[in-house]
């Protein structure tokens, strides 16, 4: 009787969870192929006749925006996640290996960055980038210059875990890489880093997606070169007018890319957590 | 590796320094840079006495306060959930990952949508199931929006929180329930001596992480409710964007930051020392 | 002994992936800087730089998805061939603008050589350039003289405002028509009578949106609205705040006396259009808005009441009607390298014929009285009239450097009197306070 008892309970809460996490996703995608029309009427119109993807036309071709807004977001994300894996794990090693003196202290400053509201900065920030100049050109509006930005808060979650992970490799792999004559670096690229992938995946998805999702910066630090998808989806919301059906198809276009990659590397990203965050 | 270790920590440090020493300017805008003043801690002596500070003081510390118990109670009765399902959860796992995804901007006008006045679901479905009689202004009372913005919020941070736990859960030896039902020990008592001592160190983390994130909120402040109503839902984050973009102080904005990263700071401190112990037990066998 | 290997991975290495990933970072970044470069090199005309809303806000022709009509966008083709330039146009989301300039004029780099404002003329002051004496006189003479009155400062004139934009009083006919009311509300007294008539049966007399705080279209600058018809105004001479008097405290009661007959959301609609849908769905009988909700107000796709919509003066309080300016400007920035083509530029977005396309083809009304006054326009757009009639009567938004501070201030205490949290006296008084306090900290 208690099986019986505990396998629906177990089925009932399942069934809880599916609704309370999936429910507002559903709903989102219901109003997504609504015309905003029949959204603004009391009770809102959600019969079948009113089915249309205009939104998702909308959005994809007559304003036009969305697709170079992918685009744009792939490019700073991908900027930052292939920056913050390179030189994320080359410092989180030196932490984890080097004897390098407090270096407890180094990844409370390092932790601390993470935490810092960077959102006060941004004008000090956008002053530096468009008058610091390398060959001539500013830093403002271009994907560099953005991912630089990202990189100062998805740097410190790729050092922070990457360094828990290192710390927990055992030393004999890369002792015998020393006595065969490698040098620490190429210990670091030969040996420790072929065994870290998963927990690589996971930071570089992670940092990929923080960079991804990035709302604020990406307003104040682009123009018009470069347009990154929280943008476009906030454009719908003007002064005068908010367009709820295409803000709505624009943010469910928006968050496929990220959405797909969370579950195709979820392993990794769940490994990572793992040997990572959890073994601090 | 490291001098690279330094100039990376220089780079990453420089915001922190330029908020530090515009907390203690009378700074605003001039074509070319920014104008400023020395003006020692007028700055946080004004905050003493600002009325809007303290209202958002007391909203960041009651939002993080509520956040974090929310979450890491409903993160843990899922991953527990999740664990007892084995290796059959790696379905629901995908469905956790949907809303960690999310951009947080999508989330906000998800959210917003949902507790609509006139055309939200949420008043729609509670309508139709009779647990209300007429329509609620959800974003219209300062409280009650305040804490339909931590729903919007706890939503979106679950997922990652319950990962965390899961893996903390994926760790505990087996051998141990094993024991502990060997032992005769009811399934309450086996949790509380063997499950939650073992995940003591996760659930430090999860608080640590969420209590940062839910003080750093602002995409969905800025979004669902701009602040309002009447400053119900302003908290120390997005009160210093409106201070120092709304209103061009930047030294006034700088110092809130300040303030609120100092609390941060705190928090981590704590973190990092309570897992200190661990490490240096860990290290000997390491050697 | 045991042997000990050295792990060596073949094929697709750490290293070759690091390498490769590395590489295309270097080569996005060289790509990223790649447009300002090859466009630099295309250059031999001016490029006129123009920060502007996002459509369907109020926007120039050529900016994207603006619904300008064909002969309008040959026209601005023509202008640019015939003065060698090409205009650049960064349009952004409305709520962003603000934050965008200010960044810009910071860093005190040439970013735009036209700005569009709203409110934001004498905060950015120092930034901008005091163009509107070197405009042909025609051209003025044929603007309101009073439009001039929030885009100057220091007696610098710095802007020119580009549609008549005043905040109008729109009704649902067909909803005064079933409970007999034969016309519009002139005075507050009808007003207060008419909406507590036409709350009924779920359905309100009276819709605004309250939850906005900041600048034009906020909660501060409706109470303007009922501010100035109780005979009041904001500031003094010396700009020190003056309304703690009967003027203050009685516009305020009239916004208060409304609530029981407003529809309860108003307190959470931050944009115009979130209270227009209430009215376009016949769930609200009247509310005050702007020129440009005429349009969609009567169009069968988006409202239900289309073709039942009136558009009224605004009901007289004590001292007259009166309205607020939706001050939507054209300025110039000190940094532009061409000053003159900018003007010129400017002179172009207000030329009689860009002007009536600006009316007929996307419904922002024009600021030259003489289209004002053309037929087409007017039967285009039927509340033209109406506004056009407002302008008669005070219009001040009362803009200031530190209008968007002061008007966050005065809109959180009028939403505390709104929801009911406090007596109408104690709001003005705490609204003089916190005013008081913003305009010493300016000084």
């Amino acid at each position: 009787m208690r099986r019986r008892l505990s396998t629906w309970g177990i089925r009932f809460a399942l069934l809880a969870f599916m609704i309370l996490a999936l429910g507002p996703i559903v709903w989102g995608l219901i109003t997504s192929f609504t015309p905003t029309s029949a959204l603004t009427q009391t009770p809102p119109d959600l019969s079948l006749e009113s089915f249309t993807l205009d939104n998702y036309v909308d959005v994809l071709v007559s304003r036009g925006n969305l697709p170079d807004a992918l685009f744009d977001s792939a490019v700073v994300a991908t900027l930052t996640a292939s920056l913050s894996l390179v030189l994320g794990s080359a410092a989180a090693y030196a932490l984890a290996r080097l004897k390098v003196p407090g270096s407890n202290k180094i990844l409370l400053a390092v932790l601390a960055t993470q935490m810092f509201p960077g959102i006060v900065i941004a004008i000090p920030l956008f002053i530096v980038y468009s008058q610091f100049r390398p060959l001539g050109y500013s830093l403002i509006d271009t994907h560099l210059g953005l991912s630089l930005t990202y990189l100062s808060f998805t740097l410190v979650v790729v050092i922070w875990i990457l360094k828990g992970f290192f710390e927990s490799i055992p030393p004999q792999l890369e002792r015998a890489a020393a006595v065969d004559g490698a040098s620490t670096f190429q210990t670091f690229r030969l040996v420790v880093l072929p065994i870290s992938l998963p927990v690589l995946f996971a930071t570089g998805v992670f940092a990929f997606i923080e960079a991804w999702n990035e709302f604020f910066f990406a307003i104040i630090l682009t123009r018009v070169d470069v347009k990154t998808v929280p943008i476009a989806i906030a454009e719908f919301s003007g002064q005068y007018r908010t367009l709820y059906g295409e803000m709505l198809a624009a943010a469910v276009l928006a968050s496929i890319p990220v959405v797909l990659l969370a579950i195709i590397f979820r392993r990794f990203i769940v490994k990572g957590f793992v040997e990572g965050a959890v073994k601090g | 590796m490291a001098p690279a270790l330094l100039v990376l920590l220089g780079v990453l440090a420089y915001p922190i320094g330029a908020s530090l020493l515009l907390g203690f300017q009378d700074a605003t805008i001039a074509g070319g840079g920014v104008t400023s003043e020395w003006i020692g801690l007028g700055n946080y002596e004004r905050m003493l006495s600002d009325p809007t500070f303290a209202i958002a003081l007391r909203n960041s510390l009651y939002f993080t306060f509520v956040e974090v118990i929310a979450v890491v109670i409903i993160s843990l009765a899922v991953a527990l959930l999740l664990n007892h399902l084995g290796n059959r959860s790696g379905f629901f796992v995908v469905i956790l990952l949907i809303p960690w995804a999310l951009a947080p901007v999508a989330n906000a006008v998800l959210w917003k949508w949902i507790y609509n006045a006139n055309y939200g679901i949420l008043n729609t479905v509670l309508l139709q199931l009779g647990l209300i009689d007429q329509k609620v202004v959800w974003l219209g009372d300062p409280f009650l929006a305040l804490n339909m913005m931590l729903i919007a919020d706890s939503w979106k941070a679950v997922p990652f929180i319950t990962l965390l736990l899961l893996a903390g859960l994926q760790n505990v030896p087996s051998q141990l329930y094993r024991a502990a039902r060997v032992d005769g020990a009811s399934t309450w008592a086996r949790f509380r001596h063997v499950t939650l001592p073992g995940l003591r160190v996760p659930i430090l983390v999860a608080v640590v992480l969420q209590s940062i994130w839910a003080l750093k909120v602002f995409d969905l402040v800025f979004v669902l409710t701009k602040g309002g109503p009447m400053d119900g839902t302003v908290v120390l984050n997005f009160l210093a964007w409106r201070v120092t973009f709304n209103f061009l102080d930047l030294g006034y904005g700088a110092a809130i930051a300040n303030v609120l990263f100092g609390i941060m700071f705190i928090l981590a401190l704590i973190y990092v020392r309570a897992l200190d112990p661990d490490r240096k037990r860990r290290r000997p066998a390491a050697e | 002994m045991t042997k000990r290997r050295l792990y060596i991975p073949t094929g697709f290495s750490r290293r070759s992936f690091l390498k490769r990933s590395g590489a295309a970072a270097a080569g996005l970044a060289a790509a990223s800087m790649m447009p300002a470069w090859a466009s630099a090199l295309a250059q031999d005309k001016t490029t006129l730089r123009a920060l502007v809303p996002a459509a369907p806000d109020p926007t120039p022709p050529g900016v994207p998805n603006a619904t300008f009509s064909a002969e309008t966008n040959a026209a601005f083709d023509a202008w640019q061939a015939a003065n060698n330039a090409v205009v650049a146009y960064e349009d952004v989301p409305w709520p962003q603008l603000h934050d965008k300039m200010a960044a810009n004029f910071a860093s005190g780099v040439h970013t735009h050589d036209v700005v569009y404002m709203s409110g934001w003329v004498p905060e950015f002051a120092d930034f901008l350039v005091p163009f509107v004496d070197d405009l042909p006189s025609g051209l003025v003479s044929d603007l309101p003289a009073s439009s001039f009155s929030t885009v100057t400062w220091d007696g610098r004139k710095m802007g020119v405002v580009f549609t008549l934009s005043l905040l109008t009083t729109f009704y649902n006919q067909a909803m005064f028509d079933a409970e007999g009311i034969g016309a519009p509300p002139k005075d507050w007294a009808e007003l207060l009578g008419i909406a507590e008539q036409l709350t009924k049966d779920g359905k309100y007399g009276w819709v605004l949106n309250y939850g906005e705080t900041a600048g034009i279209g906020g909660v501060a600058t409706y109470w303007f609205v009922f501010l100035q018809q109780a005979g009041g105004h904001l500031y003094d001479q010396n700009g020190q705040p003056d309304f703690n008097n009967e003027a203050g405290v009685d516009s305020l009661q009239m916004m208060m006396d409304l609530m029981p007959f407003t529809d309860p959301g108003s307190i959470t609609y931050v944009g115009i259009n979130d209270a227009t849908n209430v009215f376009s769905a016949g769930n609200a009988a009247m509310m005050l808005n702007w020129p440009f909700m005429w349009l969609p107000a009567n169009d069968p796709e988006s409202s239900a009441i289309a073709g039942q919509v009136g558009a009224a003066l605004n009901p007289a309080g004590p001292a007259g009607s009166a309205s607020i300016d939706g001050t939507d400007a054209y300025t110039i920035t000190q940094t532009a390298p061409d000053p003159e083509l900018a003007r010129k530029l400017i002179e172009f977005y207000l030329d009689p014929a860009v002007q009536k396309s600006q009316s007929i083809d996307t419904g922002w009304l024009p600021i030259r009285l003489s289209v004002l006054n053309d037929p087409e326009v007017q039967e285009k757009s039927a509340n033209a009239k109406v506004v056009l009639e407002q302008a008669q009567y005070p219009y001040d938004s009362y803009v200031t450097p530190d209008f968007t501070e002061v008007t966050i201030a005065i809109s959180t205490e009028i939403q505390k009197a709104l929801t009911g949290q406090q007596d109408a006296a104690t709001t003005i008084a705490n609204m003089t306070d916190q005013v008081s306090a913003i305009v010493a900290r300016r000084g």
